[in-house]
């Protein structure tokens, strides 16, 4: 204990400004991991209908696309079973100065055993929206369904925690939806002394194949499952901080080895083990872990709280409509975040201390000996970054496992492990093509030698700062790759010249109906030439959501441009769908299933199952959970009641566009419709595209913030090694300015240097992003593009920030007494 | 070479040391003479580094004055001081204080470097033939005796041709032989080029160069030979 405070917590304490920066970027990587997954589960926690708090508890669902019929109830009332079925519609709405608000529907007969009156004036509102909306029953409130507005009279308030909804009979929720005869769930709950299964059983020979039955709580399973592929990744960008981190752990614990090198020395001397030196250093680090995670884990609480927004529209974007839940910091969370953070230091610190207990007990080598011995090794050093690269080629072409691109993650580690071990020659390499240049003046000459004179551990924190740019420049690359791809895809995507819609809330896997009346009102008005009427519900696929379209494919193919993979011939796919079983699936829901052109479907359509050839495969970005499309003369055979959710106008040539969208508002008044025009719904897209990567620029900030503390740690510790020669400096003449400007010289060359390292470490990853990562976890194929003005910026960025992480070393530096510091032995 | 007038009139230098004051240095008076090597002699811790320390204009006194030609080193701003370092004042240390990173004419260049002095890689390299090291000019100090590595320090202090040479026990490190070569190079700095040689030693044989010898007791001067 005495020799843990006099060599370790001693010199800690003497070095505060490092500790502290060690400590602020360990704290900043546990933090950034501790915010993803609490936020995360705080975006993503939140699926579970808030009808479930309403209804209590309920043992199964029934759920079928384009809803079910309600003579169900009445078939299912009749199984010789003790068990309750509810009828059940759900909606969304939307109020004055709320916005989107949920619609329920349900048997409030039934469910208040006779003693309630039913119909509109037995309508109950939420207590969180009651008092939000300060409203006190009885009262009248105008609510805009699809279809248009309705005044519903509200009766009671119910209790529902948080939630904010609206609940309605089931047969005036049936009549304001325009649903006659249809449910969107039939919830069953088995009396306590009744067999379960049996039930089930019952259940599901009563029904109609098409018919889904499961379990409540599945359906947020899904949506876990759904999102998982998403929190993945994001959990491990959050992992690049700490991994920058952990070169900081690395360096600074060699800095004390080399630096303690002659007091090891005399320790060794003096009776100490091998072992005890080992394990003096790693408590070094498990202490400098230790605390640096436990501010990350307080500081992650924070920081959670703040990106939980941005996960929850990237997730309301791309899957699932979901409203971010309060974050809540769990014991398990905490200690998770805690340990990683000391496993990581650990594992940094593994290495130097090793190194420190080599240390023989009559050695008292100069940092010159030692670093002399690191500039002979940067041959070993390419050898082991050439290895590490080839190896991380090879992981690169192994499949998904399980469904996660686990090996194309690990082979950006290997890449990542690569640029580190290349990162010595890279720094000697450029150090001697800039010889020339660096003796024009002393700032340069000693600055630039300076770098190559402590090898190790200026290699170290360029593989640091390099990491962080790699990361920003892939990622950067990976974003406007996927954004130019998106943009060509809308490009031929979008081919109408304007698109109507209803005007409620909608989301990925949310597909508010339209008034079935709309699609023929808009055909009959002046200048169109066709109405592409869509309709898109949610089914399952082996066990997985995906989303079932219709279309008119006779006026896609005449008007539309969709684009099929490995160039199959268009119009002879889409001339082959209307009037038979046949689909066109998206490329995502083709790699997720490994669905080939002619392969059968088994998809439920209403209360059948229906078996679909696939026709083609085609280029789609909007979901990676998948389409499959089929004409509407197809669905309708099997849901002739299906409504359109959305239509594509085209107009004929020479037809005024914005007279046309007038007419068509002024037609469809009263009907709840949105209309937007081309260039609108492209911008949305790309505004909601951006919108959904704002996450991932937010984690490379925390990442360049990372790599800027390494640097003023770096810096300050080339400042403490060498403060005797600051002071000869001075005595020879230089200037506190010039000795100023030599410190900031030294920045400017390792932020030169990690640029080079940075950007072709960012392209391997880019490209180990875009064609190994995305395309397991979501089944995208990108087009490569090259951001030239973002990766300059990023670049720029880095450099500027690396320069200013010097001033602070090169203010100490210039304020050292050169009496003072020349005297030191 | 201009010849520079340094003087010490009255010159005290006192520590705080805990908060207490500790006098280092007490009354010292002395006009060291161009062209000639003048020796300070005395035990460690008579005060003959701080002493060095103020001639060299890198620290100041807390009482009386350190006056090079005329004006004293208390009064000058810090670029006049870093002004001075660069033209006028040359410093020999006991430890070399070579910088491990940059070869020997790298080393001697550097003060002409920090000056921005033209020609200072022709200027270096005479200067380091002067001190009979031509052939060593690419060599990096590890690479190098101590008395040739000390001969590299002598040649930087003296590149650009200061009148006023500070050595603190330049010969404290070296055999003997390599001690000689050093003291013979000081002698010819100041015989030669005529500069002002304030030597800091306690070795008979060093002070022997001098021409005159300071002995120092306690921070003051006991005697002058």
């Amino acid at each position: 204990m005495k020799l843990l405070r006099r060599l370790i917590l001693r010199p800690l304490r003497r070095d505060l400004a490092r500790t502290l920066l060690t400590v602020l970027a360990v704290a900043l990587g546990v933090a950034v991991v501790v915010a993803i997954d609490l936020a995360g589960d705080a975006a993503t926690g939140s699926f579970r209908s808030s009808m479930e708090t309403l209804s209590g508890k309920t043992d199964l669902e029934i759920l079928a696309n384009g809803g079910i019929d309600e003579k169900w109830i009445g078939v299912l009332d009749s199984l010789p079973v003790d068990a309750a079925f509810a009828p059940m519609m759900e909606a969304q709405g939307s109020l004055a100065g709320v916005g989107g608000v949920t619609i329920y529907g349900v048997d409030l007969v039934a469910a208040s055993h006779g003693q309630g009156s039913g119909g509109p004036a037995g309508a109950g509102i939420s207590r969180a929206l009651a008092s939000r909306l300060h409203l006190t029953p009885p009262a009248s409130l105008a609510v805009t369904l699809p279809g248009g507005s309705r005044q519903i009279a509200i009766g009671r308030v119910v209790d529902a925690g948080p939630a904010e909804f609206l609940v309605l009979d089931i047969a005036d929720a049936q009549q304001f939806l325009g649903r006659y005869g249809k449910l969107d769930r039939i919830e069953v709950t088995v009396a306590p002394h009744e067999d379960f299964a049996r039930v089930e059983k019952a259940v599901h020979a009563a029904l109609p194949s098409g018919y889904l039955v499961e379990k409540p709580g599945v359906r947020n399973e899904e949506n876990q499952r759904m999102v998982r592929a998403f929190r993945w990744n994001l959990r491990v960008l959050g992992y690049i901080s700490l991994v920058v981190g952990a070169f900081l752990i690395y360096n600074t614990i060699s800095v004390s080895v080399v630096r303690r090198r002659a007091e090891i020395g005399t320790l060794r001397a003096v009776g100490a083990s091998r072992g005890t030196v080992f394990g003096l250093f790693l408590t070094e680090a498990l202490l400098l872990g230790a605390i640096g995670s436990l501010m990350g884990v307080a500081l992650g609480r924070l920081l959670a709280s703040g990106i939980v927004g941005l996960i929850a529209q990237t997730v309301n974007a791309l899957y699932t409509s979901s409203r971010p839940s309060p974050v809540e910091l769990t014991a398990a969370e905490a200690w998770t975040g805690f340990f990683t953070g000391v496993l990581v230091a650990f594992i940094s610190a593994l290495k130097p201390a090793r190194e420190a207990m080599q240390v023989a007990p009559t050695e008292a080598m100069s940092r010159g000996a030692h670093e002399h011995r690191a500039l002979l090794r940067w041959r070993h050093s390419l050898l082991w970054a050439a290895l590490f690269a080839l190896a991380a080629g090879a992981m690169s072409l192994a499949p998904a496992w399980h469904g996660y691109p686990v090996c194309g993650y690990l082979a950006a580690l290997l890449a990542i492990a690569a640029a580190a071990f290349a990162s010595p020659a890279v720094v000697l390499a450029v150090n001697r093509a800039t010889r020339g240049l660096t003796r024009r003046s002393a700032e340069s000459l000693l600055a630039g030698r300076s770098l190559t004179a402590s090898l190790s551990r200026t290699s170290v924190v360029v593989a640091a700062l390099a990491t962080a740019i790699a990361m920003m420049a892939s990622v950067g690359i990976m974003v406007s790759s996927f954004r130019e791809t998106v943009a060509l895809w809308l490009d031929v995507q979008l081919r109408a010249d304007l698109y109507v819609r209803t005007a409620m809330p909608s989301g990925a896997g949310a597909y508010p109906p339209m008034d079935a009346r709309v699609p023929v009102l808009l055909a009959a008005i002046p200048g169109v030439a066709a109405v592409d009427d869509f309709r898109a519900t949610e089914f399952h696929y082996r066990g997985e959501r995906a989303t079932l379209g219709a279309g008119n494919l006779d006026i896609v193919r005449r008007y539309g441009r969709l684009r099929f993979l490995g160039g199959e011939n268009r119009d002879a796919i889409l001339r082959s769908l209307p009037g038979r079983d046949r689909a066109v699936v998206s490329e995502p829901f083709a790699l997720r299933y490994r669905i080939h052109v002619g392969d059968r479907l088994t998809v439920p359509i209403g209360s059948r199952t229906v078996v679909l050839t696939v026709a083609g495969i085609y280029y789609d970005y909007s979901s990676s959970q998948g389409y499959v499309i089929v004409d509407r003369s197809t669905i309708l055979k099997y849901l002739p009641g299906l409504v359109p959710t959305n239509a594509a106008v085209y107009l004929n040539p020479g037809a005024d566009a914005e007279q046309v969208r007038r007419e068509i508002q002024l037609r469809t008044a009263g009907y709840g419709i949105a209309i937007a025009r081309n260039s609108d719904l492209r911008r949305t897209s790309i505004e909601i595209f951006d919108r959904t990567f704002a996450i991932t620029w937010a984690l490379e900030a925390v990442a360049i913030l990372v790599a800027m503390l390494g640097a003023a740690n770096s810096l300050l510790a080339l400042v403490l090694d060498r403060r005797r020669e600051l002071g000869l400096l001075r005595f020879l003449g230089a200037s506190a300015r010039q000795v100023r400007g030599m410190i900031l010289t030294e920045a400017v060359f390792l932020g030169l240097l990690a640029a080079i390292l940075g950007v072709a470490l960012g392209l391997a990853l880019s490209l180990l992003l875009i064609y190994v990562v995305n395309r397991q976890s979501f089944g995208w194929t990108i087009q490569f593009h090259l951001p030239v003005g973002l990766l300059a910026g990023a670049v720029l960025l880095v450099w500027v920030v690396t320069v200013l992480a010097g001033i602070y070393p090169a203010r100490v530096a210039a304020r050292m007494n050169p009496i003072e510091v020349i005297q030191e032995e | 070479m201009p010849v520079s007038r340094l003087e010490l009139r009255g010159v005290c230098k006192t520590y705080r040391n805990s908060g207490q004051p500790a006098e280092v240095l007490h009354d010292i008076t002395l006009a060291p003479s161009p062209g000639a090597v003048t020796a300070l002699v005395g035990r460690s811790g008579c005060g003959k580094t701080t002493l060095l320390h103020l001639a060299g204009a890198m620290d100041f006194p807390t009482a009386g004055e350190v006056r090079i030609d005329g004006r004293a080193t208390g009064a000058l701003s810090d670029s006049e001081l870093t002004a001075l370092r660069r033209t006028r004042i040359g410093f020999v240390f006991q430890f070399f204080q070579l910088l491990p990173t940059l070869t020997a004419l790298e080393n001697v260049e550097l003060p002409l470097l920090l000056a921005r002095a033209p020609k200072s890689a022709e200027t270096a390299r005479e200067r380091l033939a002067w001190v009979g090291l031509a052939d060593k000019a690419a060599s990096l100090p590890y690479q190098l005796s101590g008395g040739q590595m000390q001969r590299v320090a002598i040649a930087r202090a003296l590149v650009h041709s200061p009148d006023i040479l500070i050595a603190d026990e330049p010969t404290g490190n070296l055999d003997t032989a390599s001690g000689d070569q050093v003291l013979a190079l000081l002698r010819d700095a100041a015989v030669k080029l005529g500069a002002t040689v304030l030597m800091a030693t306690h070795s008979a044989e060093a002070a022997a160069i001098a021409a005159l010898r300071v002995h120092l007791r306690d921070g003051r001067i006991q005697s002058i030979s």
